[in-house]
């Protein structure tokens, strides 16, 4: 069926290696016991064409997505042959039956699963378990995942940020349907404009990324693949409203135009109208908002060419404060208020020439063109920013001789245009950076894969750039994988928009001087072992990071009168260590445990103009992280727990400072360790879902996340130091209402 | 602490036996599917009914197997919920408006495939 061709999409157009594969398990019903038994040497083949692969003596395979046929034949002597359709399932598992007996084919989506094959580290977070915490956007979607944690950026505009390897969200490539989009001024919010019912599976992939994509990943990269127009789902109705207030409706609508042509609607609104101030410091908790959002994309797919239009419009405005402060009162000196107005248009085009007969062959053209616009003010303080962009990236790709020797290569632009006014500081540049790039993948029967990249881009303000990435993959057994990777980025910073929360503070802005881009280099390296226990299988994960940065942008706040951003004087790092363990006692069920610690330190100048080494404000050294979750067949019922706990982090000194005596020792504060628990009850009916859940249901809470809020025109106020939740426990409901095709 | 996360593994448990419980029959039903988007279908309607524990469709003889609590369904209502889907159940006939919603492929005018 033509709907299902989607698998020559996703191989040709999504220029990182993320789901390429189709991975599984073939195995028999063992006579008399419901074990099942892997079956050795089963033949795997796509229907119509030659490829093929065979099952190991754990009876897996791998095979990658072909343009041809969306059809997997699975077969073996003794056995009936079976045909599984493959949409955008990543792993399978088959069951055979003997030729006696009846048929039957079992295929299993995981909640989230690691790609087992990708060279890179890479995670993939399914819409199954998107759907474990019911809300809401992307920021909000990695409560469940070990890699990625959201941090708290200060307790009045309700921006959410996420760390990854230590270090801000802003050093991680965001990239939607593999477009770089969250970045630029789009990453003060950026997170909160993509809503999670919009979203069909995000990649999370750790460390250096693929050269394909461009410049800016230095920890690591983000991709969120959206709904398609041609989805099975035909209408999607998602309503949400929580115990504050906020509520929320997603609307996404799919048509099959004709057999090539589908055009897809995707819909948010929300608001919060309801002022919540429970640790009665006279501040909202949160921000009151409105926003709406929609895209409308076209497809059109035909044996040769695939090609997707859209265009994306978003529109949010924000007001926060002290309680009695109201959209009127903006410019007053009396009450303090917080306004934020975003308007982002958008435009974006894939165009992919298939050649059918060449499934390892493709040209790609991407395009895509944005105008963020954003006005705000911090009680007396405005901050306007216009960020234009224009992107393009051409992708071909082939073999060298066979498939062992693949490559990608090709050419991109990027015309970004900034213009920023905070108080009376100026911000305006005007980048234009055309790239060149190439890279190499070695496959040795996915035992061993070298993935050898690098791409040249001209910058006009900051000259030639050449960034170098290499991957390695080596499958020491079946049960064990070992990965390492290492690579360049190189982005240009924008202080006041990656800053934004500490402007909610009587702090002073310095430039000490002209903010170069930050260059880093990222090591790291892991092992993936997978195992069974009994009955039960599992598996374990644990992998080394370490970031080092040529340049940073340093945002010195070590001085609670002044944020002052200068250039890295000195050394500056990020050491990551991860162990996780994922383990399924019983069919359905999952459990994760996952333990985390990190080693950041940045040089900061301190008031002699000494550089010291310190370790870096607002970071956990420790987390663990809990997750349970049980669904019966169908999800019927589905059950969700995670728990997290979080360690001490430094906050800086956050005493008074006089002015003819600053001390010589600005002593930093550690904030206090906490738990988080979240939890999430779903009940499915053949046509629609309820569901209810928690979190912070120990009701945690910063007790002053704001300081001196009773005088925020003095000299003490700041609402950037929030390292918790603001907000204690938050009850949620929700429906989701789905007509499939 | 680890009070808690004991408790929820516990409940988790319990909910898992209570799951698992006898006494449950079983029926064989012959549909009308065609289709593995059919087999999805039924199965999955049934399964999300109430007091269905599992089902199971075989399309080379169009059987549906299910697996089920007699205290909380019939037969009977087994039947309707297929009849419901848009496909026939031993020898009643398919709600035809259920059936006509079906994608072309899945009705039973529908070939072979």
């Amino acid at each position: 069926m033509l709907k299902y061709l989607t698998g020559g999409l996703f191989f040709l157009l999504s220029s990182s290696l993320y789901a390429q594969r189709i991975t599984g398990s073939v195995n028999e019903q063992a006579p008399d016991s419901k074990d099942l038994k892997p079956i050795t040497g089963a033949n795997v083949y796509w229907s119509g064409t030659t490829q093929a692969t065979a099952t190991d003596a754990s009876g897996r395979f791998n095979i990658p997505r072909s343009a041809q046929s969306n059809l997997l034949v699975i077969s073996f002597v003794g056995f009936r042959n079976d045909t599984v359709k493959i949409g955008a399932e990543n792993d399978l598992q088959v069951v055979l039956q003997s030729d006696q007996t009846l048929n039957e084919v079992v295929v299993r989506g995981n909640t989230s699963t690691i790609d087992r094959l990708s060279p890179h580290q890479t995670e993939i977070i399914t819409t199954r378990a998107l759907a474990k915490a019911a809300c809401c956007n992307l920021s909000e979607s990695f409560e469940t995942n070990a890699s990625v944690s959201v941090s708290y950026a200060d307790a009045v505009t309700g921006s959410k940020q996420i760390q990854m390897l230590g270090l801000n969200g802003t050093y991680i490539q965001t990239n939607i349907e593999n477009i770089p989009s969250i970045r630029g001024l789009a990453s003060t919010f950026g997170l909160n404009f993509v809503p999670g019912t919009w979203i069909q599976s995000i990649d999370v992939g750790k460390g250096a990324g693929s050269v394909v994509n461009g410049y800016e990943s230095m920890t690591g990269q983000i991709n969120v693949e959206m709904q398609k127009p041609d989805s099975r789902e035909k209408l999607y109705l998602n309503t949400y409203l929580n115990n504050f207030g906020r509520a929320e409706v997603n609307l996404n609508l799919a048509t099959q135009l004709n057999k090539k042509w589908s055009t897809g609607l995707l819909t948010h609104a929300s608001t919060l109208r309801n002022r919540v101030d429970k640790n009665d410091d006279g501040f909202l908790d949160m921000p009151l908002y409105t926003q709406y959002n929609v895209v409308n994309r076209w497809k059109y797919q035909s044996e040769k060419v695939m090609a997707q239009f859209g265009v994306k419009a978003l529109h949010e405005d924000r007001l926060g404060g002290q309680n009695g402060f109201e959209k009127e009162m903006k410019g007053s000196d009396n009450v303090y208020g917080f306004g934020a107005k975003v308007n982002r248009y958008e435009f974006f085009s894939k165009i992919a020439r298939l050649f059918p007969d060449k499934p390892y062959k493709g040209l790609g053209f991407i395009v895509n063109a944005s105008l963020h616009d954003s006005r705000s003010y911090f009680g007396l303080n405005n901050y306007d920013g216009t960020q234009k962009t224009l992107y393009g990236n051409l992708i071909y790709q082939s073999i060298i001789g066979n498939t062992n020797h693949s490559y990608k290569t090709g050419l991109s632009y990027l015309l970004d245009n900034y213009n920023e006014l905070y108080k009376d500081i100026r911000l305006a540049r005007n980048e234009s950076v055309p790239g060149a790039f190439f890279e190499y993948t070695y496959n040795n029967l996915d035992k061993f894969v070298l993935v050898a990249g690098g791409r040249v881009d001209f910058h006009n303000l900051y000259g030639t750039q050449w960034t170098p990435r290499l991957h390695l993959k080596y499958s020491l057994t079946d049960q064990t994988t070992l990965r390492a990777s290492a690579g360049k980025g190189f982005r240009v910073s924008n202080p006041l928009a990656e800053y934004y929360g500490n402007l909610v503070s009587s702090r002073t802005v310095q430039f000490r001087e002209s903010i170069r881009p930050e260059v880093s280099w990222n090591y790291g390296a892991s092992i993936t072992q997978e195992f069974k226990l009994g009955n039960m299988s599992g598996n374990f994960i644990m992998d080394f990071y370490r970031t080092i940065f040529e340049n940073q942008l340093v945002a010195d706040m070590e001085d609670p009168r002044y944020i002052r951003f200068y250039n890295l004087e000195g050394s500056a790092y990020a050491n990551s260590f991860q162990a996780e363990a994922n383990l399924t006692p019983l069919k359905r069920f999952e459990l994760k445990l996952a333990y985390r610690l990190f080693d950041v330190k940045q040089t900061l100048r301190n008031v002699y103009d000494e550089n010291v080494l310190l370790p870096r404000m607002m970071v956990s050294r420790d987390r663990v992280l809990f997750n349970a979750g049980y669904a019966l067949p169908y999800d019927k019922w589905k059950f969700d727990a995670t728990v997290q706990w979080n360690g001490k982090r430094r906050i800086p000194y956050m005493g008074h400072v006089d002015e003819h005596h600053v001390p010589g020792n600005l002593t930093s504060t550690m904030s206090p360790s906490f738990y988080n628990f979240n939890a999430q009850v779903t009940r499915t009916f053949p046509k629609w879902d309820i569901y209810l859940g928690g979190e912070n249901l120990a009701n945690f809470r910063q007790k002053n996340p704001i300081m001196g809020a009773n005088d925020p025109f003095g000299q003490n106020f700041d609402a950037g130091m929030a390292w918790g939740p603001v907000v204690g426990r938050m009850i949620y409901a929700g429906i989701r209402y789905k007509i499939v095709r | 602490m680890k009070k808690t996360i004991l408790s929820i593994l516990i409940a988790l448990f319990a909910g898992i036996n209570i799951a698992q419980a006898d006494g449950d029959k079983q029926i064989k039903i012959k549909t009308s599917a065609i289709c593995t988007m059919c087999k999805e279908r039924i199965e999955r309607n049934l399964g999300l009914s109430k007091g269905v524990r599992e089902s199971n469709l075989d399309l080379k003889d169009k059987v549906v197997t299910v697996t089920y609590n007699p205290n909380k369904t019939t037969p009977e209502a087994i039947k309707a919920t297929i009849i419901n889907t848009g496909y026939d159940a031993d020898t009643q006939v398919a709600n035809q408006k259920a059936h006509d919603k079906l994608p072309d492929c899945c009705r039973k005018t529908a070939a072979a495939h």
